[in-house]
């Protein structure tokens, strides 16, 4: 027994003081507080307190195959990796207090390819590789953790906003949902020997299409639909006094609450029928009916489409608006993710603005005159979200001013109409009054062209943020050739102006994402209350703008924002690497401010994208930390592209 | 038996195993020149009775051990002695060993013998060390007639030699954990504390060898002339 060894033993009759006190510490992060106590003892007493020095590397590639797993006790480890494009270094990223490295070039069993430095005087706790291994094999929640880094930290994530979708929604609502909790009201049921006339006034009265005659324990003997009465009345039978059993269909079909809603409708497919009662113990205990099934359907996407394609009024639209939010919950809870949805909200959204644009045309008869319907911003790059502002305009083709001018009247009053009725459909009528219905964006394209060639020659801020709405535009109902030559125009002027490129790469930096120096949050704190962060302006904003500007500088006609970074890693503007990190980052902050906006429909709360960190868990909190990291590394990959 | 025996105390009864156990702890030397990481340290920190030299006695140990330049958890020592005779006395209040905890605790001969080989021959680490460098002489001598001859530095010392424009005076340990911007654990026993001072010693060695200070010898003849020159300007 070696010396050391003598000692541990020594110790083992109590629970050292130190031990226990950083058994408490590592408690308050993950993986650690879901580890098994004995083996996150065990990781503990094998453990070494090291001190660096701010500046001092911790590890680095020279060093060879990595020996020790870290875990940061106090202070900042930043990673250096040398700059590919230009000299130099850049921080990629932040390890802080409870968290661990290096997780892949431990387990690749070779040397990290990222050197790491104390960021401020740090004390890593340091764990040996062989402990490491014996950990490894010991407890399942750190392998789990090892072996999937930071990735399981986002699956837990997404685990979290599954479950919490599945709480609020009170149950997995799918066709795997349990019958017996599909049938949320009383069976109607009667006596074999009821009159019918008393049966129907029954099934009236509680609003039901079905009726269950059942015997003195409660069994079934037979159901009389809605379907049975017109069968009487249609055969003219005639005497309403009849007792029911005459009348209704005996040993009616039946399943336990505890089969699916996937089983009922097969049966009602199979059997043609339209209702199924619920049998327990032989006691009826519920009826479900084919509407009951059908307002699981309801959800379904294709299905909400075509309802609003065809819907007839525009009253009708707003009802399916409620439903759209419903779909985001029910999506959310299915794990979905946020692209996914705002996908999902932008083609719905395009539904509803063309049935409005059709329903309003039916209304006040076509103008004659062939036009483009646009959208800008989030909506012109599809990433909507439920609330949003109206942000349009018309394009339409003419021969001259006084054309266009003629064109001009006779669209708008038709144009106004339908952003008023978009407006009811909750579409906010845009403040800053980028709508069709205003004469400065009824425009042919001769106008637009002029308008667009403006905003690229004189770089004015208004100018600048003009760009930024207008230069999103995309055509969501009538013809799309007039468009595809605006947008060309926008991309060949924009490719050869260096300047307004510059120009535009500063009102990128303009919102700065909110992560300090050091490790924590730079928050505004507005006339005393708490400190927040504005998830779209500071967060997703240098993104978009970001992702903007590349694209139009390199002549890429997306503009959705990740297919913009997806070609211009195609291109080889950015690397792969760095268009995913920022694939990721701006997706988990889009994820959030989905789920902040759920929280507060749920809570009758007014939309805002504002969030308070502290009110994030602890992972989410740090990995939207990281996320802001990556949109700072963005802006400073633009400050040296253009020498800002 | 000598003329003046009797003005002596009465040297302990020591049981053989442990007379045979401290026969055979590895012999004191001088620091050498070896660097302050391949130095093996020991950082200890004592509750005492109270703060008289000559009365109060240790009422629990707490000790970590720097090794290749860091806190080995795996080697730690801590132990409550056992002290039939203590009275309650206000220091409860500071060191929370309540009447019961130190009835509870082990064996002080036993616990000493324990602590002298988690020392072996390694240099002893303490804030304000010379107390404890006392107190712990004082215990051995008294439970095992064995004399301490570990080199004791003062943590109090190399602070204020290597951080001069740290500029507090009289700094006790939570003043430098406070400059030093140090988060320590919940700190009210012997271990923690010891923990506390072996961070405050890292960080120490760490400005060590920024001011090209490497070996534990020359810590040593360094903090000797600092505290020379520190007597000097208080003449």
């Amino acid at each position: 027994m070696s010396k050391a060894d003598a000692f541990t033993q020594a110790g083992k009759t109590a629970v050292l003081q130190n031990i226990q006190g950083t058994l408490q510490f590592l408690q308050r992060f993950p993986p650690f507080n879901q580890m098994e106590h004995a083996h996150l003892a065990y990781l503990v007493e094998q453990c070494q307190l090291r001190f660096f020095a701010q500046g001092e590397s911790i590890i680095k590639p020279a060093d060879g195959p990595v020996e020790h797993f870290h875990i940061v006790k106090q202070g900042r480890v930043v990673g250096e990796r040398p700059h590919t494009a230009r000299g130099g270094t850049e921080t990629t990223f932040e390890i802080t207090t409870g968290e661990c490295f290096p997780l892949a070039a431990l387990l690749g069993e070779r040397a990290t390819r990222t050197e790491h430095l104390a960021g401020e005087d740090t004390f890593c706790l340091q764990l040996n590789k062989l402990a490491f291994i014996k950990l490894f094999a010991l407890s399942s929640t750190f392998r789990d953790f090892a072996l999937r880094g930071v990735s399981s930290l986002l699956d837990q994530v997404n685990q979290q906003v599954q479950q919490k979708a599945v709480e609020t929604l009170g149950t997995q609502y799918s066709l795997n949902t349990r019958l017996g909790e599909l049938a949320m009201r009383h069976p109607v049921s009667c006596g074999p020997d009821m009159p019918l006339r008393e049966a129907v006034k029954l099934m009236h009265e509680q609003q039901v299409g079905s009726i269950v005659a059942v015997d003195e324990h409660k069994a079934p003997l037979g159901i009389f639909t809605l379907r049975d009465l017109r069968h009487v009345v249609a055969e003219g039978v005639g005497d309403f006094g009849d007792p029911i059993e005459q009348h209704m269909t005996r040993a009616p079909f039946y399943l336990s609450p505890d089969h699916s809603a996937f089983d009922a409708a097969i049966a009602m497919t199979e059997r043609h029928i339209a209702h199924v009662c619920l049998v327990k113990d032989q006691r009826l205990c519920g009826v479900v009916s084919e509407r009951d099934l059908f307002s699981l359907q309801r959800v379904d996407l294709v299905h909400l489409a075509r309802t609003i394609r065809s819907a007839q009024r525009v009253e009708q639209l707003v009802t399916l608006r409620g439903e759209i939010g419903q779909l985001v919950e029910r999506m959310l809870a299915h794990g979905a993710s946020s692209t996914q949805i705002t996908h999902i909200i932008t083609l719905l959204n395009d539904h509803t603005v063309c049935r409005v644009i059709e329903l309003t045309l039916a209304e006040k008869g076509d103008p004659g005159v062939p036009f483009s319907w646009l959208c800008f911003g989030s909506e012109g790059r599809r990433e909507q979200t439920l609330h949003t502002d109206q942000d349009n305009g018309i394009l339409f083709e003419a021969r001259d001013a006084a054309h266009a001018a003629e064109i001009r009247g006779k669209l708008l009053p038709i144009a106004q109409q339908i952003n008023q009725s978009l407006a009811q459909c909750g579409f906010t009528l845009c403040k800053g009054n980028i709508m069709a219905g205003n004469p400065e964006l009824c425009l042919s394209r001769a106008e637009w062209a002029r308008r667009f060639a403006a905003f690229i020659r004189e770089a004015t801020p208004e100018n600048l943020l003009g760009s930024s709405i207008y230069f999103d535009l995309r055509v969501v109902w009538g013809d799309e050739h007039s468009c595809e030559q605006l947008r060309r125009g926008i991309l060949d002027q924009v490719g050869d102006n260096r300047l307004f490129q510059r120009m535009l790469a500063e009102n990128a930096l303009r919102n700065r994402p909110p992560v300090g120096r050091f490790r924590e949050f730079v928050l505004a704190r507005k006339n005393g209350e708490k400190a927040t962060l504005d998830l779209k302006i500071q967060g997703l904003t240098p993104f978009v703008d970001g992702a903007r500007l590349l694209a139009l500088a390199n002549g890429i006609d997306a503009n959705n924002t990740l297919e913009r970074f997806r070609q211009l890693v195609d291109k080889e503007v950015i690397e792969p690497l760095d268009g995913a990190a920022y694939e990721e980052a701006y997706h988990f902050i889009q994820q959030t401010r989905m789920q902040q906006h759920q929280i507060q429909t749920r809570e009758n709360l007014p939309y805002s994208n504002r969030v308070d960190p502290d009110s994030l868990n602890h992972l989410d909190r740090r990995i939207l930390r990281e996320s802001l990291r990556q949109a700072q590394r963005l802006q400073s990959s633009l400050t040296l592209r253009y020498q800002l | 038996m000598s003329l003046f025996s009797w003005l002596r105390p009465a040297s302990p009864v020591v049981p053989a195993a442990f007379q045979q156990r401290l026969a055979t702890l590895p012999a004191i030397t001088e620091l050498s020149e070896c660097t302050l990481r391949e130095q093996r340290w020991v950082v200890l920190d004592l509750e005492t009775t109270g703060l008289n030299l000559s009365k109060d006695r240790v009422l629990s140990i707490g000790a970590v051990v720097i090794e290749d330049g860091a806190i080995d958890f795996s080697q730690q020592f801590e132990r409550t002695l056992q002290c039939s005779e203590l009275k309650l006395s206000p220091s409860v209040l500071i060191h929370g060993l309540g009447p019961n905890a130190i009835a509870a605790g082990s064996d002080p001969a036993e616990a000493l013998v324990e602590f002298m080989e988690f020392i072996g021959d390694s240099p002893v680490l303490a804030f304000h060390a010379p107390f404890d460098q006392h107190m712990l002489g004082r215990a051995l001598k008294e439970h095992l007639g064995h004399k301490l001859q570990h080199v004791f530095l003062d943590v109090a010392d190399i602070a204020p030699l290597l951080c001069p424009q740290a500029q507090i005076r009289e700094a006790g340990l939570d003043d430098w954990i406070d400059w030093f911007k140090l988060e320590v654990f919940e700190r009210h026993n012997a271990s923690a504390d010891a923990l506390a001072t072996a961070e405050l010693a890292l960080i120490l060695f760490s400005r060590a060898r920024a001011q090209q200070i490497y070996s534990a010898l020359q810590l040593q003849q360094r903090l000797s002339q600092w505290k020379r020159r520190q007597q000097t300007h208080s003449f």
